[in-house]
């Protein structure tokens, strides 16, 4: 029963930080690309147009919410959810400070690879349930996309099992040594690759692309439902940046106490802004070169981490 | 795969005398998934070209912006500013509807919201509201005649004006913001100067129609102005002139190099042939008193001027060689001499007359002539091409020094004058407060004028009638329609602004005696009247003039070289030949017009290379040849329309509504390039003043 009740208050907590995430995520995104783009972005509302998401907001939850006439109503309203849910989910077995996660588990490497990897069903319902071209191809591409970097995002984690012996996220960040940066770089490289291409986001952002696909599996979404996508992309942005600050490069170990917490924060944010600086940098690829660099390049990238790091463990 | 040129290896084959029809074998031979060479090389390029992409963008958001940056302050525009904002009113909420109508239905609700208000700059600006696109037009046609009487209408001087105007027209004129204004003040003395050959054919004198008789006190513009309104409907003026020569501040204030006598009195002459009766030498309030006027005439119009020159209160201000700057420019003009021959002069005061006076002194053989002035070089209240000929002549300019004291001689003669520095003239809300510094400095000089002002010196003139006068000597005017509280008698010219322009005076004799035709018919004087501000057009920075061909800039006004034209009164400016005044007058873009004049700024703007033009210029035959617009080119930017200074060439509705198809947009080729003549080109219906009915 107490298992039910924490789970409910890390549920809301957890969504509670993807919509803050979202919320300065938008935000921060929209002055960086401007930055880059060598414009000003929002600059009206708040100071440095920091209320401007939230004007947003207000904005996409009082919008008509359009379910398209031949959509498959019910899988449609729900696709959504099945996006953002296990993506919120993930959030969970993070560590966010030394000794601290609120769900501490012992395959929690395997349950944060595992979990988000169900919301490819919800985009691929989405997709379907429109009943529209555009979203359909989406759909598929989406799921073709984020089935093939589901591998090498995972095997990029695995050197943390071999070095520390074990899948608990809190063990990992206890064993963490200094030298584990310079080992694990090639497997950084490959984890945040494929975290920016698991979330769709570009310059893998085929499944939406505007351009060709109006807006791939979400075409027909609107107002809140629209926005919960919208949710679930800043959500996993933020669960890949805070997952992989936490493992890669050891706040908790190079800190005490609250300033690791600190320090933790500011390389997520790090983190999440790179994935950002990417998007604003590469044009988008076309889905053989995806392909080809999912299989032809990460994958085999990981696996020789994985050696690199399996040579040097007996030596330990 | 995707298709392949075959680059390079000659891999495009067509088979010999095979049918033109056979398709061609293209074999691929590039692998077009892969840009960069394989192996380890390859795999270095592609994430060197990585790193690059994130330097550049990283460099990219760490750089300013170059962008707009949108202003937090509301942006006023004034009402005359129609760029792509000019639908704004027409797409609101109520007139949606309308877009459903045929385009011309459409067109026309936007033609009347903008034809309400189209006067061209150089008449808006233009206090008396001149038609100087209209001079442009006739003098292009090279008919002078019509250019001047059209000019007359509203600036009945037009050869004084072309002489001495301080012309906004040209500050105002489209062409800045092209290359450079039209020279509209030396085409008046052009047009001027064509008239006076033949004026004795041309020269008619007015019917007077009606009964009423006007007396004129004064016969400076503004009283010269006003009777020549009233003469032409049909009013018997008399002008009553206490000098024994017309033209008031013109004859007594306006030195002779800026304007040789005999223009003044040939055109004064004209009016005088039209019907006007000037009497000379009869000093209001003196020789007749002005009761007498009022009983005889039906109305008068008090237009004396400014006589008295003000004086600053100074300690030594008495002394011997202190002069006011009207009496001084009276001596130089009328007699040559001003008793300065040998000396040495100190002007005080920075405004137009302070330089007329320094340039009169140097003319009148004035050793030294300084020019002191409490505001700063680049504020001083002087027309700046006037200072600058002032200083090209010799003049010294002493900026931010205010008067102290008047040093004399035991005798009581000027030796010199204290100065101290000034620091500032205004105060932060714009009022006339100068604060002084520490610093003091003593000129040595023989004479000290003070050109700081003028007054008006009518007690002598109202004396004896119930006009009454302020306790600083003014006369209570009605700013609008020029009425003084003695019905029957009005006021016109600087008695009532106050020292100013000689255009300005012209206009408030223009609307003097609309108020003096109106009263004097019974009718309400203030019906449709308003006080005419002067709109504001945009100020334009200068434009850049590389790569700017010579035929397209300003005609230059020749000039006399300054060492000779400082030693005696001739005319600084010697004058445009005719064909120099044809060529600027063809300059002219006949704003507002609405009818193309082949100015090409349309096909110099546009991105696409969408539009040709070319016209002739001949006089007689000035027209557009060929005008086109290649609409498959066209990528209806607007930029064409936004800069085309005639508004021949504007948007419609439908033009912002082309991206369903390109059906509706309307490009009238025919209504462009009709016939140039008629009231639009020369922009005769567009200069009635306010206030100004039919009767003409």
């Amino acid at each position: 029963m107490s298992g039910l009740v924490w789970g409910i208050v890390w549920g809301l907590a957890a969504g509670v930080l993807i919509a803050l995430g979202a919320l300065i995520g938008v935000w921060w995104e929209r002055k960086l690309s401007g930055a880059i783009q060598m414009r000003i972005g929002p600059q009206e509302l708040g100071p440095a147009g920091l209320l401007q998401t939230l004007a947003d907001t207000v904005k996409l939850v009082l919008k008509e919410d359009i379910t398209p006439r031949a959509a498959d109503v019910t899988i449609f309203r729900i696709a959504p959810l099945i996006v953002f849910a296990p993506i919120a989910m993930s959030l969970v077995v993070v560590p966010y400070a030394a000794g601290f996660a609120p769900l501490d588990t012992s395959v929690g490497l395997l349950f944060f690879m595992a979990v988000p990897a169900v919301s490819v069903i919800g985009v691929l319902l989405a997709g379907w349930s429109s009943r529209n071209t555009y979203a359909t191809i989406g759909g598929i591409r989406a799921a073709a996309q984020m089935i093939s970097y589901e591998l090498p995002r995972t095997l990029s984690v695995l050197p943390f099992v071999l070095l520390a012996g074990s899948m608990r996220p809190l063990d990992i960040v206890e064993a963490w040594q200094w030298w584990w940066v310079p080992l694990l770089a090639i497997g950084f490289v490959v984890y945040l690759i494929s975290s920016v291409a698991e979330l769709n986001r570009g310059p893998f952002d085929l499944p939406e692309a505007e351009s060709e696909l109006v807006a791939g599996y979400f075409a027909d979404y609107s107002g809140i439902r629209w926005s919960i996508f919208m949710m679930a992309e800043y959500g996993g942005l933020v669960a890949a940046a805070v997952f992989g600050a936490a493992l890669f490069f050891g706040p908790f170990a190079l800190l005490p106490g609250a300033a690791g917490v600190v320090l933790f924060v500011v390389l997520s944010a790090i983190l999440a802004t790179v994935m950002m600086w990417a998007k604003w940098t590469f044009p988008r690829m076309r889905p053989d070169q995806l392909m080809g660099i999912a299989w032809k390049v990460l994958t085999p990238m990981a696996l020789v981490q994985l050696v690199l790091v399996g040579a040097v463990v007996p030596w330990l | 795969m995707a298709l392949g040129n075959g680059n390079g290896d000659g891999t495009r084959h067509h088979e010999v005398g095979a049918p033109s029809r056979t398709p061609e074998v293209v074999p691929v031979t590039v692998n077009v998934t892969d840009d960069f060479p394989g192996g380890v090389a390859g795999f270095f390029e592609r994430w060197r070209s990585l790193l690059v992409g994130f330097g550049i963008t990283g460099r990219r958001a760490l750089g300013p912006t170059t962008t707009l940056r949108y202003p937090h302050e509301k942006v006023v525009l004034s009402p005359r500013w129609r760029g792509a904002l000019r639908l704004r009113g027409i797409l609101g909420k109520d007139e949606i509807p309308i877009l459903r109508d045929e385009p011309p239905v459409y067109n026309d609700l936007i033609e009347a919201t903008y034809r309400a208000d189209r006067l061209p700059p150089c008449v808006g600006n233009c206090p008396a509201n001149v038609d100087a696109r209209g001079q442009g037009y006739f003098l292009g046609e090279n008919k002078a005649v019509e250019a001047y009487e059209l000019v007359r209408e509203r600036n009945i001087l037009p050869g004084v004006l072309g002489r001495i105007c301080h012309h906004p027209c040209e500050t105002a004129c489209r062409r800045n913001y092209y290359d450079e204004a039209i020279a509209i003040r030396p085409l008046h003395r052009h047009a001027y100067e064509e008239y006076a050959k033949v004026a004795e054919e041309h020269l008619k004198p007015f019917e007077f129609t009606r009964e009423e008789r006007v007396a004129v006190i004064g016969s400076g513009p503004s009283g010269l102005a006003a009777a020549f309104d009233l003469m032409s409907l049909g009013y018997p003026v008399t002008v009553y002139e206490k000098e024994k020569k017309p033209g008031g501040a013109l004859y007594s204030g306006v030195p002779a190099y800026r304007l040789p006598r005999e223009v003044l009195f040939n055109e004064i002459e004209y009016l005088e042939k039209m019907g006007m009766e000037l009497k000379l030498g009869v000093d209001v309030g003196h020789d007749v008193p002005i009761d007498y006027l009022i009983g005889e005439y039906d109305a008068v119009i008090i237009a004396a001027g400014l006589q008295d020159s003000r004086i600053l209160p100074l300690p030594g201000h008495d002394a011997e060689g202190v002069r006011g700057a009207l009496p001084f420019l009276r001596a130089a003009n009328w007699k040559g001499d001003a008793g300065v021959k040998g000396k040495r002069v100190l002007v005080i005061g920075g405004g137009n007359v302070a330089v007329d006076v320094a340039r009169c002194a140097l003319r009148t053989g004035a050793t030294e002539v300084r020019l002191s002035c409490l505001e700063a070089s680049d504020e001083m209240p002087c027309h700046p091409w006037e200072i600058e000929e002032a200083l090209d002549e010799g003049v010294i300019a002493m900026c931010s020094f205010g008067p102290e004291e008047v040093l004399t001689t035991e005798e009581g003669r000027v030796r010199g004058m204290r100065m101290r520095e000034c620091l500032s003239v205004f105060d932060a809300a714009g009022r006339f407060a100068p604060q002084y510094g520490d610093e003091y400095l003593e000129v040595e000089t023989d004479i000290v004028v003070f050109a700081i002002g003028q007054a008006p010196a009518l007690a002598d003139v109202v004396a004896g009638s119930d006009l009454a006068l302020t306790d600083r000597g003014l006369l209570p005017v009605d700013g609008t329609l020029f009425t003084t509280h003695h019905p029957g008698v009005f006021a016109c010219g600087e008695v009532v602004t106050g020292p100013g322009s000689a255009i300005g005076s012209i206009a408030t004799g223009h609307e003097a005696a609309i108020s003096v035709h109106r009263y004097l018919r019974g009718e309400d004087l203030a019906a449709d009247r308003v006080p005419r501000p002067v709109p504001i057009y945009a100020k334009y920075e200068k434009a850049t003039l590389a790569g700017v061909e010579m035929s397209r800039m300003r005609v230059q006004m020749p000039m006399a070289s300054p060492e000779a034209r400082a030693t005696d009164f001739r005319a600084v400016e010697l004058g445009l030949t005719h064909m120099e005044a044809l060529n600027e007058a063809a300059r002219c873009l006949r704003c507002q017009s609405e009818v193309c004049v082949g100015c090409t700024f349309c096909a110099r703007t546009c991105p696409d290379y969408a539009i040709e033009v070319e016209r002739t210029d001949d006089p007689g035959e000035r027209r557009v040849t060929h005008y086109d617009l290649d609409l498959s080119k066209c990528c209806f930017c607007g930029l064409c329309a936004e800069q085309c200074p005639t508004d021949a060439l504007v948007h419609t509705g439908q033009y912002e509504l082309t991206f369903f198809h390109r059906g509706p947009v309307i490009f009238a080729r025919e209504e462009m390039l009709r016939d140039g003549g008629g009231t639009r080109a020369t922009g005769c219906d567009a200069v009635r003043a306010a206030g100004e009915e039919a009767g003409r």
